[in-house]
């Protein structure tokens, strides 16, 4: 049986919303305080830019901003998560809709989180709550294939990288840690920290050579249907 | 004179004999159906019709009790039933499901419908990084690189590889399998480790077909407890007389989802000394190796490598010990382009014997063209060459070697939930 056409509006609608949202967390901590732009480069040991890093800015002096908890949405369309990476600060909520006509059973067994949503299709469950930061890795029980990654983070700045591979944000000056993750990046994650000074330049750039070449991207175009 | 031994023991049962043996089938269906039934959870069920218009210059092939390779004959040329097919999963509860798989074929089978598999899987939720599998009842066990697609069949080719077609006609596990998955890429590895162990009944007179005819390369599966091809020359091997227990355990590693490795060792742990006191089939012992190798790239392309190495026993009375050593590889390479997918297979197989008889050696080229029109159509192109040198064939007043060729053009109807 196929889903009503309403819920794969609500599925592709709820991408966008939390795409926005995380966004918006960035914007929003950013918004309070007049300063410098911080702009981050991340670029693949071949020199081509990587798209989709997750990038977080901590000030290493001084109260830190803390960001307000957003509502964010992890939907499953086609047999995948979407998106294949969410980043939300700590607190915030997370649904995980499911807009395909399968059912799905959704778990994560990642330290920052750990729990399970019994098989199901629609939105059945109340949205989870994230309270610690970390990495969560999120697999269905179903179909193997599907794997996905929700970074909580309580640094005050963070975001992704576009497809020329920057992230920037306005930050105040100061001394700033900055950190990136990725999924298929293969460096130690000590190699992926930075500390910088944010000076009175109206801009402070960093570039972020990586070391070591990226883990293969999944196979997109496999039929759903074979074996995986 | 030996080589008469298997095929005369091959006789038809009687009736009330298959009425039993054919029993935990229809309780197996039966079972599975009442479940799907009494859960309230939505099955996926799928019902597909796939017709064949061939071309053929092969001897009359095994379905229709000749020494053919392939799956049509010269006899068989122009529109043939590729198969009608059934298959519905349902989940039961949490964490158990139910699995069934019926096809039809228009063989001289046992009977004109029949169930390839049929089974309950337990998949609870992994812990730690580990995850167990159980499944129960009759299915295939994991062997094959190439069957991936729904209803064991293969995404490449219509024809499965000599290793696989055998594995369809006379090797299922009806009983129990664990699996203990590492999930290795769930943890921030690039690698995922499985261990998978069956225990298993019913299978006696898995290997006659390959002492009796060697290797084939088609689609016909053998429906649990069921025959395929006709009385008298046939395949029946899921029996079960000895007592005894066949056991399986095997090794499988992923590196992301480009790259599989899976190696196994297979013991039926049949007693070849023992006949059935209805029939008078006598119980043969089948063990074999397997490895394969399948690679992916995010281009499309697949490459595909199988290998089985095994024997097979009889020792009938008085004190006669007969065993059929049998090999086969295949290397397979495909490409896809958006909703194509060409594919060419080369497959090398030998069966000897410790006395001349029964021996076959030879191989195979496969080329074909699969076409996923939509959800629902499917167009196949294939032409199939198997060139082998044969004893059986001999044995039948034939020459010994023959070069047998096979077009055919494929439509298949699919849908469902």
């Amino acid at each position: 049986m196929r889903p009503p056409a309403r819920l794969h509006r609500t599925g592709a609608g709820a991408r966008l919303a939390g795409g926005a949202l995380a966004l918006l967390g960035a914007l929003g901590a950013a918004g309070s305080a007049a300063g410098a732009t911080l702009l981050i480069t991340v670029q693949t040991p071949d020199g081509h830019a990587l798209p989709g890093a997750v990038v977080t800015a901590r000030p290493l002096e001084g109260q830190a901003r803390r960001v307000a908890p957003v509502h964010a949405v992890m939907d499953q369309v086609d047999r995948a998560f979407a998106p294949d990476v969410l980043v939300v600060p700590v607190g915030s909520t997370v649904e995980f809709p499911n807009s395909d006509a399968v059912s799905h059973q959704i778990y994560s067994f990642s330290a920052a989180k750990r729990f399970k949503l019994p098989l199901y299709r629609g939105t059945p469950y109340p949205p989870a709550h994230f309270d610690q930061p970390g990495v969560i890795t999120l697999g269905c029980n179903i179909h193997d294939e599907m794997l996905a990654y929700l970074l909580v983070t309580d640094a005050p700045y963070f975001g992704r990288t576009d497809a020329k591979g920057a992230w920037s944000a306005e930050v105040p000056g100061g001394r700033y840690q900055v950190t990136v993750w990725h999924p298929r990046v293969r460096d130690q994650p000590a190699d992926l920290e930075r500390e910088l000074t944010v000076g009175d330049a109206d801009r402070t750039d960093l570039t972020l050579h990586l070391a070591k070449a990226l883990q293969p991207a999944p196979i997109a175009d496999r039929p759903h249907s074979w074996d995986y | 004179m030996m080589a008469s031994r298997p095929s005369t023991q091959r006789a038809a049962r009687p009736r009330c004999a298959r009425r039993l043996l054919a029993t935990p089938g229809r309780s197996a269906a039966a079972i599975t159906l009442l479940a799907l039934a009494a859960t309230g959870q939505a099955a996926d069920w799928q019902l597909s019709l796939d017709t064949r218009l061939v071309s053929s210059d092969a001897a009359s092939s095994f379905m229709d009790g000749g020494p053919g390779t392939t799956r049509f004959g010269r006899h068989d040329s122009g529109l043939r039933l590729g198969r009608a097919r059934f298959a519905l999963s349902a989940p039961l509860g949490e964490l158990w499901s139910a699995h069934l798989d019926v096809s039809a074929w228009d063989d001289k089978d046992r009977s004109p419908v029949g169930v390839t598999e049929a089974y309950l899987q337990f998949r609870p939720y992994p812990r730690a990084g580990y995850r167990w599998r159980v499944k129960a009842g009759a299915f295939y066990p994991p062997i094959s690189l190439e069957n991936r697609a729904a209803g064991w069949e293969s995404p490449y080719t219509l024809s499965y590889s000599a290793i696989n077609t055998w594995l369809g006609v006379e090797v299922r596990t009806i009983g129990l399998e664990a699996q203990l998955d590492w999930l290795g890429t769930r943890t921030g590895h690039d690698f995922d480790l499985g261990l998978t162990g069956g225990a298993f009944g019913w299978n006696e007179r898995a290997g006659t077909v390959l002492a009796g005819n060697g290797f084939m390369l088609h689609d016909r599966q053998t429906p649990v407890f069921g025959r395929v091809g006709p009385p008298g020359g046939a395949a029946e091997p899921f029996q079960q007389f000895d007592r005894r227990v066949g056991v399986y355990a095997g090794v499988e590693a992923r590196y992301l989802d480009r790259v599989v490795l899976r190696v196994l060792r297979y013991d039926n742990r049949a007693d070849p000394t023992k006949l059935d006191t209805v029939s008078g089939a006598i119980a043969w012992e089948t063990r074999f190796n397997s490895a394969g190798l399948r690679v992916e790239s995010e281009t499309g392309w697949t490459a595909i490598l199988q290998w089985l190495d095994g024997d097979t026993s009889i020792a009938p009375p008085p004190g006669l010990q007969l065993t059929w050593p049998f090999r086969a590889q295949f290397a397979l390479l495909s490409k896809r382009f958006g909703r194509q997918t060409l594919s060419a297979r080369y497959d090398r197989f030998e069966v000897n014997s410790s006395f001349g008889d029964g021996s076959q050696s030879g191989h195979a080229w496969t080329a074909a063209w699969l076409f996923e029109a939509d959800t629902h159509w499917r167009v196949a192109l294939e032409w199939l060459r198997v060139t082998s040198h044969s004893y059986n064939r001999a044995d039948r007043g034939g020459p010994p070697l023959a070069t047998e060729t096979q077009l055919q053009l494929a439509l298949r109807y699919a849908f469902g939930s």
